[in-house]
């Protein structure tokens, strides 16, 4: 794990102390709620329908258990008792008080945490693979350049003020669990012929009223040229994005306009402009932050995963929870874990304070004391031996923590909506546990096999239902909440935009049209075919056809 | 208007502001539009230029000014708004790409708590606002004692990388 330095922590310091005195200048009056809000905002703080919300980084989604105690910590002793983890890998607290926000930030800082751009019209918050520095296919940690954007990024002087906001995300693995290419820059770890490690560099990703797939700038860029590469993109975009109009302004609606080749010649040009080596990553930098990452020698264990399918054999359900919540670690006898934050009828990315410590503790005691944030808004046990698998599993059973719904139909993405968001037309939550609960049947759900249901309450598409195989986006129609359906987007290396399939549904519709897709698809697959696979070979027609022509 | 410098301190005022249509008489110590500099002087004209200022909105074009740039004593980017932060890119511009050595000012619709990252973007002075005090700025100014990024700061040498940046601005 990064662990901050004098330099990080004098500039953490600086800005609880720098906040502290903008929230007392706006409690005594001296600021307009119109002064405090950009300021408020650059702190991740936002005013919602009922109360204020605290965003809080976690960057490139990576805890330590001790930073998961502190947000555990955070729940209860500001909050209700429990946080929100959300698609940016971020948690989200509810109900916040203003005049205890400063004291919030103080305690986040003690354990080098903070709510640092994770808002406003700057670089947020920069989100990985959270399966980084285990996962059997990757090249490199992205990890270790995420930390080196984050640097780079925090308070840069010249693009804090962007015309919008700008999100970048980091894979180190060709099967993409970050979603790179729905970032406005997305950044893929690759070794180019002589073995030198690079970056595919795409940008102008994104979802909301326009989304679309970013597109490949760059096949290789030096590691070395990183910083040097972005700033000359964030340049290329300060200087001419839009700023007229809020819909037009992410870089992806530059990238359009000038068209791929125009954009990446004038990022070029800026890049010849840059000084090399003032903006070269410096190898030790890099050294130093590797280091940190590294991993204690993990003895590889070849036949823990035989004993495993013999703890199988006696225990189906630990079978079935492993087939969907666990995933290849690089060394063999190990295993990566993923936690369900979906228990069935359950609210997706939500954990208790209670849970928070639990896992912290399981974290300390299976993971080497570490704890991942996914965009999918569960929560990961990176290094877990596969001869402590029944162990934990049983813990996390107590806890409600080992549903085994990863990547099934339960497996619900879901922004807060209307039950909490001011810009929401409709309810997220409610829907999301509906479908929840009419999915609830475990082994029809690893019949169903792998199925990706997400749901936005407005087009800002926080709920990133463009990129999931069935979308459900809320929207307003004359007062009333309606939901509009997708179907055939894709959130891993293929990235594909869902279409919309017809006219939308009402509240208990949208669940039966759900409910109906999966059973027309259950009809029509052929052997092991799977619903994205059979979704590609048929198109929508089928699916139509038993949605709206029921006579 | 009240101008401070990089470290908050007021300066004196050796510049005044002409407006277009305004430019009777002599323009020597004036800070003038766009346009009526490219109509009353030549890029060439190294001595006059010294003593004169030129201020710029988002909408003007700076590649205009590329060649008058190494001999103008001022340039003035006004901010429209606060939120539009055209100016601290063309700052980085204008110092980096056109050796511009002279005054860099900010002017317009400017927050305190942007004043340390207006300096580290080049500029050298700061018109401060009617409704904000000098005061702000130069708490502003000194709220934030490291930066992990290289940048342009006029008072700051140039360094390599992130570590060692944020070494030297510690170390002022
Ligand atoms: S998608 Fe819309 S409703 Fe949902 S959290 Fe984002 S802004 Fe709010």
């Amino acid at each position: 794990m990064y662990v901050y330095d004098s330099i990080d922590k004098s500039l953490l310091n600086q800005r609880v102390a720098e906040f502290r005195d903008q929230v007392r200048r706006r409690l005594d009056g001296e600021l307009t709620e119109d002064q405090f809000k950009p300021l408020r905002l650059m702190n991740g703080l936002y005013l919602q329908l009922h109360a204020y919300m605290l965003r809080v980084a976690i960057p490139y989604g990576a805890l330590s258990s001790d930073q998961m105690r502190k947000l555990a910590y955070i729940a209860e002793t500001y909050d209700r008792g429990y946080g929100h983890f959300t698609t940016r890998q971020n948690i989200q607290y509810n109900w916040i008080e203003l005049s205890t926000a400063p004291d919030l930030l103080y305690d986040l800082s003690e354990i080098d945490l903070h709510a640092i751009q994770t808002s406003g019209n700057c670089i947020r918050n920069v989100t990985a693979d959270p399966y980084a520095g285990a996962a059997a296919d990757e090249r490199d940690d992205p990890r270790v350049w995420s930390e080196i954007i984050r640097q780079w990024s925090t308070f840069h002087p010249e693009f804090s003020f962007l015309p919008r906001k700008f999100k970048i995300a980091v894979t180190g693995a060709d099967a993409d669990r970050a979603a790179i290419k729905f970032h406005d820059i997305g950044l893929k770890i690759v070794h180019d012929d002589a073995g030198e490690l690079g970056f595919e560099v795409y940008v102008g990703g994104g979802q909301g009223r326009t989304p679309i797939v970013a597109p490949l700038i760059n096949s290789f860029l030096p590691a070395k040229d990183l910083l040097r590469y972005l700033d000359a993109v964030l340049r290329v975009y300060n200087r001419h994005g839009r700023r007229d109009n809020i819909y037009k302004a992410r870089v992806k609606i530059l990238v359009q306009s000038l068209g791929v080749e125009a954009f990446k010649s004038q990022v070029d040009a800026e890049f010849g402009l840059l000084d090399p080596v003032l903006l070269a990553v410096d190898d030790e930098e890099v050294s130093r932050i590797r280091e940190m990452f590294a991993l204690p020698f993990l003895r590889a264990d070849e036949i823990a995963g035989v004993r495993l399918e013999e703890t199988f054999a006696e225990s189906p359900d630990l079978r079935l929870w492993s087939e969907s919540n666990t995933h290849a670690h690089k060394t063999p006898g190990y295993t990566i874990v993923t936690l369900s934050l979906k228990p069935i009828g359950g609210i997706p990315g939500d954990a208790t304070a209670e849970q928070m410590y639990a896992i912290a503790d399981l974290a300390d005691r299976f993971s080497l004391g570490e704890v991942r944030v996914t965009y999918t808004q569960n929560l990961v046990l990176p290094h877990v031996r596969q001869a402590d698998l029944f162990v934990l599993w049983s813990e996390l059973d107590r806890l409600g923590l080992a549903t085994p719904n990863v990547g099934l139909a339960t497996d619900i993405i879901a922004c807060p909506g209307l039950d909490y968001c001011s810009l929401a037309n409709a309810r997220s939550i409610p829907i999301s546990q509906r479908i929840s609960e009419r999915f609830a049947d475990l082994e029809s759900q690893h019949d169903i096999g792998p199925l990706d249901i997400r749901i936005s309450g407005c087009i800002n598409a926080c709920g990133h239902h463009h990129a999931g195989h069935i979308g459900i986006l809320g929207v307003d129609k004359k007062g009333e909440e309606r939901y509009q359906l997708t179907l055939g987007g894709q959130g891993n290396a293929e990235s594909a935009v869902g279409k919309i399939v017809g006219p939308g549904f009402d509240e208990d519709g949208i669940v039966d049209a759900v409910e109906t897709i999966v059973s027309t698809y259950l009809t029509i697959r052929t052997a092991g075919e799977l619903f994205s696979q059979t979704l590609e070979r048929t198109g929508h027609a089928p699916f139509k056809e038993r949605l709206y022509d029921r006579g | 208007m009240t101008v401070v410098n990089i470290q908050g301190e007021v300066k004196d005022q050796l510049w005044r502001s002409v407006e277009v249509g305004e430019e009777s008489g002599s323009l020597e110590s004036a800070i003038v539009s766009l346009s009526t500099l490219k109509e009353h002087f030549d890029a060439s004209d190294q001595s006059s230029l010294s003593r004169v200022g030129v201020r710029l909105t988002v909408e003007d074009d700076v590649n205009e000014i590329v060649e008058y740039a190494p001999h103008l004593g001022l340039i003035e980017l006004v901010f429209s708004q606060f939120k539009d932060g055209r100016p601290f890119s063309t700052a980085v511009t204008i110092r980096r790409d056109y050796g511009f050595a002279g005054d860099l000012r900010a002017s317009g619709d400017i927050l305190p708590d942007q004043a340390l990252f207006l300096v580290r973007c080049g500029f050298s002075t700061i018109a401060v606002p009617p409704q904000f005090s000098v005061e702000q700025f130069k708490a502003s100014l000194a709220a934030y004692s490291v930066a992990y990024q290289a940048a342009t700061d006029s008072h700051v040498s140039l360094v390599s990388d992130l570590r060692r940046s944020a070494v030297e601005v510690a170390a002022e």
